[in-house]
C-alpha cells in the first residue's frame, strides 16, 4: 500500500491545530506580552513607553524586590523537602491498611487539600488566635504565654510553611501511594525470604524504585512553591507586609497597588526565569542521582 | 388563537421595553459594611421609593480598601465600572493619576445646587486635582475618642458637665490612663497592628505639633518635622509599653474590647458611633457610653480627617447618555440633601446645609465631637497617600511595630521616610 505521506502531514496538523492556536493565544502570546511590558513604564492598565532595561536595573537596586527573593528562596527551603518527606512517610503507612480503612484514612489525609485557601486561613487563623486559638494551649505550655505566631517576625514563615504542609501533604500522599503500588510485591517476598531488615528494605528497594516518583514530587512542589502568594499575603493581612514580601506578593503590590505594570513584568520576568533554571537544574540533577 | 396569541406577546414585549425606557438605572458600587451600610442601604431604598419609576439605584458593596479600589481600576479601564460610586478624596490623586475618575463639570454640578459655596473650601478642594472636580464631598469621618462613663466616673475623669476631663497633654493623659487601670483590663483599646489606626493616630499628634508629612518640594517628613514625628510614635508607644493599651491587637479585637467593656477609653473612627449606639439600642451594651473630639496631647487640636465623596468612573470606551448622567447627579445631589440619615452613622455631613441645620447640631454625640472639622487635618495630597496606598503600607511596616516596641521611634521614622523618598522617585 501507498502511503500519501503528505496527506498524513496535512491531517496530523489539522488535528493539533485547536491545540497549537489555544496554547499560542493563552499561553505564548501573553508571555511574549508580559516580556515586552518588562522593557516599557506601562501602567496597571494601557500601554507605556519603551524603556529598555531600565526596570531591570532598578530591580537589581531594589531592597523589596531582594526580600522577596530572599523570603521565597526561605518559603521553598521551608516547604519543598518536608512536605515530600512527610508525604512518602504517610503513604507508606497508609499502603500498609487494606481495603475500606485505606480509602478513609487517605481521604481524612486527603481533605485538607480540596479545601480553598481562604478557608485554610481562616482555620488556622483561629487555631492560632492569640485570645481563642486551641493552638495556644501547646505553645503556652512550651513557652510560658501565648503568642501571636503570625505577628511575630521570626516565627511567620515556618508557621506559615507548617500550614502550606498541612494542606497540599494530600495530593504527595496520593502520588506517593500510586507510586508504592507499582513496586512488584515479588521484591518484598524475595527481601523476606533473605530475612532483610525493615530498614534494609526500605533502603535498597523501597526508596530506589520510589524515586521516579520522589523526583516528580520534588519538581512539582519546588515550582509551585515558588509561587508562593496566597497564603503569605493573608496571613500577612493586618501586620507588616515588607518583612515577609514574597515574589508573587511583590509584583501584585507593584501592579495593583502602585499601578506599575511595567516594573511589575520585569519582576515576573524575574520569577520566570528563576523558575526555569531551578526546576531545570533540579530535574536534571535528580535524574542524574537516580541513574547512578 | 395562534395569531391572538402571538400579539398577546408582541404588546407585552413592547410594554416592557417602553418601561425600562422611562426608568433610568444607576450602578452603584460603594465599600460600606458594617453600621454605615446598613445607613446607607437605608438611604438608597429611600431614594429609590422617592424616585420610583424613575430612577432606580442597584447597589453593590465591595470590599474596603485595595481590592475595592483595584476593582475600580481596572473595571473601568475597559467600560465595565459602575455609574457611581462611593471614594476616599485622600484618594483623589492616585485616582486620577491611574486614569480611573472622570471629571465633573462645574455646570453639571451647578444643575444639581452643588458648588464650591455648598461646602467647606478644604473639603471641596480635596476632591479636585488641578482645579478640576473628581470628587463631590459626602461626609467628613474623622477620629474621635470613646469612653465608658461607669469606669470615667469611678476613676473620677468626669467633670460636672459630665464629659470627660483632665485628659489634654502627654503626661495628664498618661495619669488618666494609670487611674483607669485598675478598674479595667486596658485602659484604652486601639487598633495596634497593621495601617488604619496607627495612621490616624500618629497622624492626629503629629498634626498638633504642625509637623510636615510632604514638603512643597516633595520631600517626605523634612528634617524639622522629624523629631515630631518621633515624639508622636513615642507617645503611641508608651501606651503598649505601660501596659494600657493591649499590643498586636486588630482593628476587630480594639473594638470588642472596648464594646465588651473590657477598656474604659477606645481611639477609632466615627464610623463606630453606630455599632455603639446600636448595641445600646438592643440593651447588650452593659454600660453607658460617650464621646468626645481627640484630646490635645500637643501644642493644639488636630484631629487626622478623611472624606467619603462620590466619583464618576472614567468608563473608557463607554459614553455616558445625557439621561444617565442627569440621574447620577440626581444622585450624588439628592445624597447630600439627605445626609442628616448619615450623620447618624457618626460623620459629618460635608453639605453645608446639613451641617448648619438644627437638627445636626443637636445630634449627639456628633454635637460633642462636629468641632474637630474646624482644626481637622487631612492626608497629604499624593500619588502616595490615601487609604490603601504605600503610606498606609508604610505605617503597617515601621509605625505599628514601633508601637510595640519591635523597633525604636527614631529608627520607625528613618526607615518610613528612607522607604517613602524611595518610592516616590
Amino acid at each position: 500500500m501507498i502511503r500519501n505521506q503528505r496527506g498524513e502531514v496535512a491531517v496530523a496538523l489539522l488535528l493539533i491545530l485547536p491545540f497549537v492556536l489555544t496554547y499560542g493565544v493563552l499561553f505564548l502570546w501573553p508571555t511574549v506580552q508580559m516580556v515586552y511590558l518588562s522593557f516599557t513604564d506601562a501602567p496597571l492598565i494601557g500601554n507605556g513607553n519603551w524603556i529598555g532595561i531600565e526596570n531591570y536595573v532598578e530591580m537589581f537596586d531594589d531592597r523589596r524586590f531582594w526580600t522577596s527573593v530572599k523570603n521565597t528562596a526561605y518559603f521553598v527551603v521551608l516547604t519543598v523537602i518536608p512536605n515530600t518527606l512527610i508525604g512518602l512517610a504517610i503513604a507508606m503507612m497508609v499502603s500498609r491498611l487494606k481495603g475500606w480503612q485505606q480509602s478513609l484514612i487517605l481521604a481524612m489525609f486527603f481533605l485538607p487539600y480540596i479545601l480553598p485557601v481562604s478557608v485554610v486561613y481562616r482555620i488556622w487563623a483561629w487555631m492560632f488566635n492569640i485570645q481563642f486559638g486551641i493552638m495556644q494551649f501547646p505553645i503556652s505550655a512550651v513557652a510560658g504565654e501565648p503568642i501571636n505566631v503570625f505577628r511575630t517576625q521570626w516565627m511567620f514563615m515556618p508557621a506559615v510553611a507548617f500550614v502550606t504542609i498541612w494542606w497540599t501533604c494530600g495530593f504527595n500522599i496520593l502520588l506517593f501511594l500510586s507510586g508504592l503500588r507499582s513496586i512488584s510485591t515479588d521484591i518484598y517476598e524475595a527481601a523476606a525470604l533473605d530475612n532483610a531488615s525493615r530498614w534494609t528494605i526500605f533502603r535498597k528497594i523501597t526508596w530506589p524504585l520510589i524515586w521516579p516518583v520522589t523526583a516528580l514530587v520534588l519538581t512539582i512542589q519546588l515550582i509551585l512553591q515558588l509561587k508562593i502568594f496566597d497564603q503569605v499575603y493573608l496571613f500577612t493581612q493586618g501586620g507588616r507586609p515588607d518583612p515577609s514580601m514574597v515574589m508573587v506578593q511583590y509584583i501584585y503590590q507593584m501592579a495593583f497597588q502602585k499601578n506599575e505594570g511595567g516594573y511589575a513584568a520585569a519582576v515576573a520576568v524575574a520569577l520566570f526565569v528563576i523558575v526555569i533554571v531551578v526546576s531545570v537544574l533540579q530535574y536534571q540533577f535528580l535524574r542524574a542521582r537516580g541513574e547512578k | 388563537m395562534k395569531n391572538l396569541l402571538k400579539i398577546a406577546m408582541l404588546s407585552t414585549a413592547l410594554l416592557s421595553v417602553g418601561a425600562v425606557q422611562a426608568q433610568e438605572t444607576v450602578v452603584w458600587w460603594d465599600f460600606l459594611s458594617g453600621g454605615d451600610g446598613v445607613r446607607m442601604k437605608a438611604l438608597i431604598e429611600q431614594f429609590n421609593e422617592e424616585h420610583a419609576g424613575e430612577i432606580t439605584i442597584e447597589p453593590t458593596t465591595l470590599e474596603w480598601g485595595t481590592p475595592f479600589y483595584t476593582k475600580v481600576q481596572t473595571s473601568a479601564a475597559i467600560g465595565e465600572g459602575p455609574d457611581v460610586m462611593t471614594y476616599h478624596l485622600s484618594r483623589v490623586p492616585l485616582g486620577v493619576e491611574s486614569g480611573a475618575l472622570a471629571e465633573i463639570s462645574a455646570e453639571d454640578l451647578a444643575s444639581v445646587g452643588l458648588g464650591p459655596d455648598t461646602f467647606a473650601a478644604a473639603n471641596w478642594e480635596a476632591g479636585q486635582s488641578d482645579g478640576k472636580q473628581y470628587a463631590v464631598p459626602f461626609d467628613i469621618h474623622s477620629l474621635i475618642l470613646y469612653y465608658n462613663k461607669d469606669k470615667l466616673q469611678e476613676a473620677g475623669l468626669l467633670g460636672e458637665d459630665g464629659k470627660p476631663t483632665g485628659l489634654d497633654g502627654v503626661e495628664n493623659f498618661n495619669a488618666a490612663l494609670e487611674k483607669l487601670k485598675p478598674g479595667s483590663e486596658y485602659a484604652l483599646s486601639l487598633q495596634t497592628s497593621g495601617d488604619g489606626t496607627p495612621w490616624r493616630v500618629f497622624y492626629s499628634l503629629f498634626g498638633q505639633q504642625d509637623g510636615v508629612f510632604l514638603g512643597e518640594d516633595g520631600t517626605f517628613l523634612p528634617d524639622d518635622s522629624i523629631p515630631k514625628a518621633v515624639a508622636a510614635v513615642e507617645t503611641m508607644a508608651s501606651w503598649v509599653e505601660g501596659g494600657y493599651a493591649p499590643a498586636l491587637t486588630e482593628y476587630e479585637g480594639s473594638v470588642a474590647l472596648f464594646t465588651s467593656g473590657a477598656s474604659a477609653l477606645h481611639m477609632n473612627g466615627v464610623w463606630e458611633v453606630p455599632t455603639m449606639a446600636d448595641l445600646t439600642e438592643k440593651g447588650e451594651l452593659g454600660f453607658e457610653w460617650g464621646a468626645i473630639a481627640l484630646p490635645t496631647f500637643f501644642d493644639h487640636p488636630a484631629t487626622w480627617a478623611d472624606s467619603h465623596g462620590f466619583a464618576i468612573p472614567n468608563n473608557v470606551g463607554k459614553e455616558m447618555t445625557p439621561e444617565k448622567k442627569a440621574a447620577v447627579l440626581e444622585v450624588i445631589s439628592w445624597m447630600n440633601k439627605n445626609s442628616l440619615a448619615w450623620a447618624n452613622a457618626g460623620h459629618i455631613p460635608a453639605y453645608t446645609p446639613t451641617r448648619e441645620s438644627e437638627e445636626f447640631k443637636t445630634m449627639e454625640p456628633n454635637a460633642t465631637y462636629s468641632v474637630l472639622a474646624d482644626t481637622a487635618v487631612f492626608d497629604p495630597k499624593s500619588t502616595l497617600a490615601g487609604v490603601a496606598s504605600p503610606v498606609y503600607d508604610a505605617v503597617a511596616n515601621y509605625i505599628s511595630p514601633a508601637m510595640n516596641g519591635e523597633m525604636g521611634a527614631q529608627e520607625a521614622i528613618d526607615e518610613m521616610k528612607a522607604d517613602l523618598q524611595d518610592q516616590a522617585e
